[in-house]
Parts: structure tokens; C-alpha cells; sequence
């Protein structure tokens, strides 16, 4: 239970991540992001997403700033630190790899024999 | 907390931040408000009915409440984390800067390094061997609840005899175990060396008391603590290693002590030294039925382990009552004695804790002169850098932040002179245990562990406060726009002036508490030195020889005729003038006391005097120059079957017959009983002898000649005796060679031990106190000299920032002698204030030195008047000599400068 949760915690620092690769934004922004690339396929709770970024913010990963969003409210803008840049190449570069495995098993046609 | 810095560590974060007074808990509310409020916009953008868009907003959102309440914790995690970073940040800035200021000032660095590391330093060392004597846990298992039981008599404690401790060991209820020691030495023959080994006798309790679990093997169990087991023998670690290599077969082995086989059943750690008398072999106390139910002849340590709830008070009240009823059942014996339980570690470093204390005390005083130079020196240096705090603030550091960069430097100082003082511990623990006089428990453990060097960075940090905060707060409260019109030209601020008086007098007066005691103390030691011992010291050679029971079993005569033999023997040898045999030397150790009934009184124990006893061969009084005062010596005339003789000092002289001849008189004492008291007539009286030492008063003694003591009396003094010879050289060492040699020729086997000369017996009576006054007129001395420096520095600075004024002074026509005059009066009222409240300091200082002093009063009028003279007369040339030097300046170049 604790390891899916981590593991979904784990994928929601990534994305978040790859979200404030193309500059900072503030929460809300980054939850639409969510929203609109996933296609609503990655349902999370949208509150989920705070504590996670206070985590990474804690950790280094990224930093915050309060600033003026694009209607003129007082919004707090994330954005990543060079230490969450490299978090998140190395990051990605997991992913390919674990998923090119799985793929790679899935796509599999013939089994193999054990004990050959 | 208003200054802006950009890209200062940990501040991106806040710079812009619109909330800057906002908790951090707003800001997260803030911020989830503030997605809240976007998402409805948006749903309600999309034509959800305003009111269904709130909820649906909440729904998307989860549970706000619980997520508020994680972004929160991690938001106060975060900013302490940061605060942290900023801290540490600021530190290492501040610390960097203190040291490249230092190092722009090698000079002021070194000195203030050197003399903070000499206070610390000595501080520390004194510190190291409180630590290892008073402070340091006992290696008893449970040291809290580990006590001694003790009879006491006439209010003074004593031995305990073999009959009190069995009743005690069955009848309290106080203790988990009660154990007992008798401490006493064996002569060991394996190999061609024979040894005495210090040991002792021990009931299998004793080991159960102190819970120390053996290295190799066991300790003694209960069923060979019987008699008529066959012996077994426990070793010390120490004596394992040194006299059987480490063997690890050593268990099962048999050595012969004093001539019986022993077997070898276990190995005790070197942490066992549980009384701290470093026996070496243990072997069982072994009572025989005769000897539990005697309860006379008191000898016996008594050692205990409370139970975990029953407090000292209680155990005390049972023993009190449980002697109540002992005195009843053995009223000869017990009608006049009571117990006492007492903490086992106090009573052992009891006697230290108070003079180590003391010395400690002393060196936080030389401690406390280290850092009014320092401040001084600081002090001297803020001022020529006052210029360039000035500006500082003028661009913008706050006050606080320029005490902290002033206080930065102390602490710098005093953490690199904290280094230097362990350096200079180390060394000085080596000095300290190496001259230490012997006894002190546990000194030799001393040395530098954790404990030291956390009070070695204590003592720094204070300092660093101590020395540090008075020129920052001086400096930080100065008027530093003045100073900056004035161009950075010293003002001669009044209230700094105070401060360095202030400093001069507190060190005048520490140095002159610890130059009071160091005086009383030397004082003390040259009245020792006068004491008449009461025999003549030099040429004396004493050596302690003990026959083994196995081999003089026939009893008195035999043990006698031997030592008689030996010391006839002695006298005929080449360089010996005279040889003599006593129960005990003075200063040495042995004897025992004896209560003495003189004729007339009744023959009850209440009217016994106690006295102590010594038996001797004829030849003693002669050997050691004792005079005869009345009457005649013992001769050989004086044997087994001839009148019981004895011998009194004077001092028991006048105790017993005072306005009598005490010659012809009749004593009982020693033997016999009241039908036939064995009377002893007094055929002289000797010239009393310091027994203890010069430090301890005279006690009545009185001699038997060993031909007519009671057969039992060998057994006191387990049939061992001091051997006194005189020789006819003046180093007596060479007479060594004379008693191995007489030794030999009597039993092979015999070791002769404790070979001292009776003037370095005389020394190390006295060594504690020749220690003491060593070590606090060293103290004393450096106190004086970083006084002395102190006064002169302060002085010097004084007369150049009025060199000006000295300038005018002399144009206008003042001769050198008035300027000098004028300087040196003011120069020398802070040094006469520190003086007299030094006197007052030292006065109440001294009432502490008082167990240690000796003919001299703690308040001796000569001692304070002479150290208050030399503190004058030192301050009184640092002083004058910078203002003679001021007075030299061409008056011109002074006004010009």
C-alpha cells in the first residue's frame, strides 16, 4: 500500500517537474497543465498536488516566489532549481528505461523456456 | 532585520514576497484560496452555476482540510531549515572574517592566543585530575548504593572485629550484601625472586558488593570462604600481566603464598581496585569458628551494598540499633562502640575534594587574569579600530551586527586558544601526575577524554564572553558619528577610561587572593620544615621484613630470636653504627594502640588511656637518637621471665601521672585479665616522637622491648617489623645492600620490602602539603607576571593617548618628575582599590586553605602585608616606567602629532 503510494507520489513529483521545465507557474496553473496533457487519464485529487510541492521545495528541487498571476491576484509561482533539473533528467531517463522493459516483456510473443 | 540583500544565502525565497510579516501558515491558506478560487472561475466560465462551482471546486480539490494541515507542517520545516542555513551561513561568514582580521594582526593574535591557552590550559589540567579523583563513576556496579561500615569509638572511626561483621551480615536487613576486607601482604616465592605482594583476605560477600565480573575465571565462591578448604587465590589483571606474562593457562595453577600452595581460580580486571589500595591477589577470609565469635581485635574493612530502596539514614538506624543490642551481649567489647554507614566513593575521595577543589579554584582565578588582559588587549585594539567600525555603520550594519563581528573574534580567539590549552594540559597532567604526592586516588588515571575537552571549550567559550563582551558593548555604544567627524582620532572617552580601570583593579586583586594563599601556604611549609621529629632523621634506612607464619609456628621466643638475631647481625656488617627492630617506624607503617590501666584505678576498659604501642629491640632508642628524658633503656637484662619493664613518652607521661614521676609506676595492659593484670613497670620516659609526621600532633606512645610482649602481639603485627639502621656514611642508601644481605643469611626466601630512607619518609609525609604550595605559588607567580603585564599595557596605552597633553604639560613648563607624579598616582589607584578589595577577596579565600595550614593563622597579618606590598611595588614599576618613557617625547613632536 505505502509502495503504490509512493510509487504514485514518486510519478506526480515528475510530472510536476516537467511541468515547470517550461518556466514557473503557480499551482492552479500547473493542476490545468495536468489537466489538459494527461486528458484527464491521471485522475488525482487536485489537492495532492501541494504537499508535493512543498516537499520538493523543501528538498531543493524547486523554489517559490510570490508574484502577480495573469489576473492580477497575488499567486505563488514555482519554478525549478538547477538540483530539480537534474532530478528530473535523471528521473526521466528511469521511466524510458522501466518502461522500455516492461514494453519490451509485453510486446514479447513467444514465451521463454526456463531450463533450457 | 530592514537591510535588502539580493543573493544572499536562503533569501530568494522572501525577497519579493508581499507577505513578509504573513506566518507561514497564511501563506499556505493564501495559496490554496487562491487554486480554489481559480477552479470555480474557470467551472463557472464554463456555465456551472455559481453556487454547484464552489462545491465542485472543493470536491475536485480532496480533502483541504488534511492537506492545509501537511503543507503547513512541511512549510514550518522548511523555513526552520532555512533560518538554519541563514545561521550557519552567518557564522562561517563571521568567523572567516574574524580570522583574516587576526591574521592581519599576528602580534595582538599570538599574544592573546598564548595567554587565554595559558589560563585555559592550567584550568584544564587542574580540571583533568578533579575529574579523575572526585567526579569520575566508581567501577562498582552500582556506586550510589556501595557503602562502608565502620565501628566507631570515642567518635572516630574504626576497624570492625570478625565477630561484629558476622552479626552484622546476619542480623541487617539494610544490605543486599555486606562483605569484608582484611588488607595484608604475602610473601610470594615462584622463581628465584621472593616478593612481598600487597593483598588481602576477603570474604566471597566482598566480591558480590562491588558486582565486577572476573576477567578470566571466577571470583571466590561461599563454600571455599570456610576453613580447612584448601586454599585458592584470585589475581589482579596488573599482577597476572606483570608476573605471569598474561599466561591464560593460569587457571588451575598453584603458587605458593607465604609458603602454602594456592590454587589459582580467576583473574580480576584492572578496573577491580575497588578501595583503591591496589591489591594484587585475593584469597578467602575464611573465619574459624573462634574468630566469628570474637569480638575483639578490630581489623577488619567492612564493605556493603545497600538494597535498592533502604536510603543511608536507615541503614545507619538499623546498625545503630543492632549495635545497642551487640553492646549489651559483649559489653567489655562493644559497651562503647557504634557503626556507621557512609557512602564508599565519598568516603574515599572525601579527603581530595576539598584541596583538588581548592586548586581548581585558584587556576579559574589565573583563568580570570587571562581574560582581563585579553579584554584589555581588545579593547585597545577596538579603540584604534573605531575608525572603521564607524563607517560600518555609517553604511548600514547595525549595532548587533557589529558586537556579533566583535564577539566573533573573542570566540575565535579563545576556540584557537582551546586548542593551544590542551596542548598545554596534556603536558601539564604529565608534570601533575608525575610530582603528585602518593595517595591520591586515582590520580594517575587523569588525562585528556571527553569530559576534559568539553570543559577545555567551556572554559573558552566564557572567556570568549568574559573578555569579548565589554569592548563590544563599549564599542557598539560609543558615538560613532563623533568619532567619525573626528576623523577617527581617538576621543578619550570617559566611561572607556572606567572599564580598563576597572579591569587593572579586578586583576590586581585576583592576583593578590591567590598570591595570600600561596604565601600562607609557604609559610606553613618553612615552619614544617622547623618541626623537631623528635629523633635525628638523617642517616636512617628503614626496611620492613615479615616471617612467615608456616616457618615460625614455635611462637614468640622463636620470632623473637630471629629479629634479634638479624639485627645483631646488621650491627657487625660494614658501615652499620647501629641496627634496632620496631613493630613500627616513625612515619612508617604498622602498629597498633593499646588502652593502658594504670595502677589504681579500676580495671575496667572505661579508665584505659589509649596509647600507641611499639615493641623494640634494645637498640632503638640509641639507633634512632631518641633522648632518654628520665630513668633508663631497655637492656638485654630485659627478657622473657625477667619484671615486665615498659617505656612512656613523654607525652603519655603527662596524660596518665601528670606532676608524677612516672618512673616505678605500674601499668596494665596489653594481656592478662583483672585477677592477674600482668603488671608492667615504667623503668624510663622517652622524648616524644611526631609518629605522623611533622603535620600531625604528638600521641602517647609507649615501648615494650619485643623479649617480654604477649605471645598474641605477634599476631597483631602479623610477625612483621621495621628494620632501623644507622649507618655511619651519609647516604643512608648504601645500607641496603647491608639488610638484603642479613636477610639472606637468616632465610633465603625472605623478601625485605619498602626500603625508604627515613628523610625521604620524612619527605613524602609532607609531600601533599609541599605539593600544594608548589603548585599555588606557581599559580600565584603567573597570576602576578599577566597582572603585571596587564597594569603595564593599560598604563602604556593611557600615556599615549595623552601624549598630547604631556606635550602641553612640559611646554608649559611642568618638569618630567610632576608629569611622571601625575601618571604614576593615577596609574596606581586602581592598583591600591584592586588591593584592598584582593585583601578583602583573600581574606575570606584563605579560611578555605585552613586544614592546610600549619603554625601560620589563615589570616596572618605579615603574609597579607607583604603580598599587598609586592603587588604594589609591581604594579607601582609598571607604572612608572611607561610614564617615565612619556615624559622622554620632544614636547614638539608630541603638540605636532
Amino acid at each position: 500500500m505505502a509502495t503504490t503510494k509512493d510509487r504514485l507520489r514518486g510519478t506526480l513529483d515528475v510530472l510536476i517537474l516537467k511541468t515547470l521545465s517550461w518556466g514557473p507557474r503557480h499551482g492552479y496553473a500547473i493542476a490545468r497543465w495536468l489537466e489538459d496533457t494527461t486528458g484527464d487519464a491521471l485522475t488525482i485529487e487536485e489537492g495532492s498536488l501541494y504537499p508535493s510541492l512543498y516537499r520538493m521545495e523543501q528538498r531543493g528541487w524547486i523554489e517559490s516566489e510570490w508574484g502577480t498571476s495573469e489576473l492580477g491576484r497575488d499567486a505563488k509561482f514555482y519554478r525549478l532549481t538547477p538540483v530539480g533539473r537534474k532530478q528530473l533528467r535523471a528521473e526521466t531517463a528511469e521511466w524510458k528505461s522501466f518502461a522500455s522493459v516492461v514494453i519490451g516483456v509485453l510486446q514479447c510473443e513467444t514465451p521463454v523456456r526456463s531450463g533450457a | 532585520m530592514t537591510e535588502k540583500k539580493s543573493g544572499g544565502p536562503g533569501r530568494r525565497v522572501r525577497q519579493s514576497n508581499p507577505f513578509w510579516k504573513a506566518s507561514a501558515d497564511d501563506l499556505v491558506d493564501a495559496e490554496l484560496d487562491f487554486h480554489l478560487a481559480m477552479r470555480e472561475r474557470d467551472l463557472a466560465a464554463r456555465g456551472t452555476d455559481p453556487a454547484a462551482a464552489h462545491r465542485l471546486a472543493l470536491a475536485r480539490f480532496g480533502d483541504l482540510e488534511s492537506v492545509a494541515a501537511e503543507c503547513r507542517e512541511l512549510a514550518h520545516q522548511t523555513e526552520r531549515k532555512v533560518r538554519k542555513t541563514e545561521y550557519l551561513a552567518e557564522l562561517t561568514h563571521d568567523a572567516r572574517f574574524a580570522l583574516r582580521q587576526l591574521a592581519k594582526a599576528p602580534g595582538f593574535a599570538t599574544v592573546a592566543i598564548l595567554t587565554l591557552a595559558l589560563g585555559i590550559g592550567a584550568t584544564t589540567a587542574i580540571f583533568s585530575a578533579v575529574e579523575a579523583v572526585v567526579l569520575r563513576r566508581f567501577a562498582y556496579a552500582h556506586p550510589e548504593r556501595t557503602v562502608l561500615v565502620n565501628e566507631i569509638e570515642k567518635g572516630l572511626d574504626g576497624n570492625v572485629s570478625a565477630g561484629n561483621y558476622v552479626d552484622w551480615a546476619r542480623e541487617a536487613k539494610s544490605f543486599a550484601e555486606l562483605g569484608t576486607t582484611n588488607f595484608r601482604s604475602f610473601n610470594l616465592a615462584e622463581g628465584n625472586t621472593p616478593e612481598r605482594v600487597p593483598g588481602a583476605a576477603v570474604s566471597a560477600s566482598f566480591f558480590r558488593v562491588f558486582g565486577v565480573p572476573p576477567l578470566l575465571g571466577r571470583a571466590i565462591a561461599d563454600a571455599e570462604d570456610q576453613p580447612g578448604q584448601s586454599s585458592v587465590v584470585v589475581l589482579s589483571e596488573g599482577f597476572w600481566r606483570r608476573r605471569f606474562g598474561a599466561d591464560s593457562a593460569i587457571l588451575g595453577r598453584s603458587i605458593r603464598l607465604d609458603g602454602e600452595p594456592h590454587t589459582v581460580i580467576g583473574v580480576m580486571p584492572e578496573s577491580f581496585d575497588p578501595l583503591v589500595v591496589k591489591e594484587q591477589l585475593w584469597v578467602p577470609i575464611a573465619f574459624t569458628a573462634e574468630r566469628r565469635a570474637t569480638h575483639d581485635e578490630h581489623y577488619l574493612n567492612v564493605v556493603g551494598l545497600l538494597k535498592p530502596d533502604v536510603t543511608m539514614a536507615q541503614a545507619n538506624r538499623e546498625m545503630g540499633e543492632i549495635m545497642k543490642s551487640l553492646a549489651q551481649r559483649f559489653p567489655i567489647d562493644d559497651g562503647e562502640r557504634g557503626a556507621r554507614v557512609v557512602s564508599l566513593p565519598d568516603f574515599i575521595t572525601g579527603p581530595f575534594r576539598a584541596r583538588l577543589l581548592l586548586l581548581l579554584g585558584s587556576v579559574v582565578l589565573v583563568l580570570l587574569i587571562a581574560c582581563g588582559n585579553v579584554a584589555n588587549l581588545l579593547l585597545a585594539r577596538s579603540s584604534a579600530r573605531a575608525k572603521e567600525m564607524a563607517i560600518r555603520a555609517a553604511i548600514g550594519a547595525g549595532r548587533g551586527r557589529i558586537v556579533r563581528q566583535l564577539l566573533a573574534e573573542s570566540f575565535v580567539l579563545a576556540l584557537l586558544a582551546a586548542g593551544a590549552g590542551l596542548l598545554l594540559a596534556r603536558a601539564g597532567i604529565a608534570v601533575l601526575v608525575a610530582n603528585a604526592p602518593r595517595g591520591v586516588p586515582r590520580l594517575s588515571e587523569a588525562g585528556i577524554d571527553v569530559a576534559v575537552i568539553l570543559f577545555a571549550f567551556a572554559a573558552a567559550v566564557v572567556s570568549a564572553v568574559l573578555s569579548g563582551l565589554a569592548p563590544a558593548v563599549r564599542l557598539a555604544r560609543e558615538d560613532l558619528q563623533a568619532t567619525l567627524r573626528e576623523g577617527g582620532r581617538n576621543s578619550m572617552s570617559p566611561t572607556r577610561d572606567r572599564v580598563r580601570t576597572l579591569l587593572v583593579a579586578a586583576e590586581v586583586a585576583l592576583a593578590l587572593t591567590l598570591l595570600t594563599g600561596a604565601g600562607l601556604l609557604i609559610r606553613s611549609s618553612l615552619n614544617l620544615g622547623r618541626v623537631d621529629p623528635g629523633f635525628e632523621v638523617q642517616g636512617l634506612l628503614t626496611a620492613r621484613i615479615a616471617l612467615p607464619a608456616r616457618a615460625y609456628k614455635e611462637g614468640a621466643p622463636q620470632t623473637e630470636l630471629a629479629f634479634r638475631q638479624l639485627v645483631d647481625d646488621l650491627g657487625r656488617r660494614p658501615g652499620v653504627l647501629s641496627a634496632a627492630a620496631t613493630s613500627q617506624a616513625p612515619m612508617g607503617p604498622g602498629g597498633n594502640q593499646n588502652g593502658l590501666i594504670p595502677e589504681g584505678r579500676a580495671l575496667e576498659p572505661k579508665n584505659a588511656v589509649l596509647a600507641r604501642l611499639r615493641m623494640v629491640t634494645p637498640g632503638y632508642f640509641a639507633t634512632l637518637k631518641v633522648p632518654l628524658r628520665r630513668g633508663r633503656l631497655f637492656t638485654d637484662d630485659d627478657k622473657a621471665g625477667a619484671p615486665r619493664v615498659m617505656i612512656v613518652s613523654e607525652a603519655l607521661a603527662r596524660s596518665m601521672w601528670p606532676g608524677e614521676d612516672p618512673v616505678g609506676k605500674r601499668v596494665a595492659c596489653c594481656e592478662g585479665s583483672p585477677t592477674d593484670p600482668k603488671w608492667k613497670t615504667v623503668v624510663g620516659v622517652a622524648g616524644d616522637v611526631r609518629s605522623g609526621g611533622p603535620m600531625q600532633d604528638v600521641v602517647p606512645e609507649f615501648y615494650l622491648p619485643v623479649a617480654q610482649v604477649p605471645a598474641e602481639a605477634w599476631d597483631w603485627i602479623q610477625r612483621t617489623m621495621t628494620i632501623v639502621v644507622r649507618g655511619d656514611r651519609t647516604d643512608p642508601a648504601t645500607l641496603a645492600g647491608a639488610i638484603r644481605a642479613a636477610a639472606r643469611t637468616m632465610d633465603p626466601s625472605l623478601p625485605v620490602y619498602r626500603i625508604t630512607a627515613m628523610r625521604d619518609e620524612l619527605r613524602s609525609s609532607m609531600a601533599q602539603e609541599q605539593f600544594n604550595t608548589g603548585l599555588l605559588t606557581i599559580l600565584g607567580v603567573v597570576g602576578l607576571l599577566l597582572a603585571a603585564v596587564g597594569i603595564y599595557s593599560v598604563i602604556a596605552y593611557f600615556v599615549t593617548l595623552r601624549s598630547h597633553e604631556i606635550g602641553v604639560r612640559m611646554a608649559l613648563g611642568a618638569t618630567g618628575r610632576d608629569v611622571v607624579g601625575l601618571l604614576a598616582w593615577q596609574g596606581m589607584r586602581p592598583i591600591l582599590g584592586g588591593v584592598v578589595v584582593g585583601g578583602m577577596l583573600a581574606g575570606w579565600g584563605t579560611s578555605l586553605l585552613h586544614d592546610s595550614l600549619f603554625g601560620v593563622d589563615a589570616r596572618d597579618p605579615v603574609t597579607f602585608g607583604l603580598v599587598a606590598l609586592l603587588l604594589i611595588v609591581t604594579g607601582f614599576a609598571a607604572t612608572v616606567i611607561p610614564a617615565i618613557r612619556a615624559t622622554r617625547v620632544d614636547p614638539t613632536r608630541a603638540l605636532q602629532g
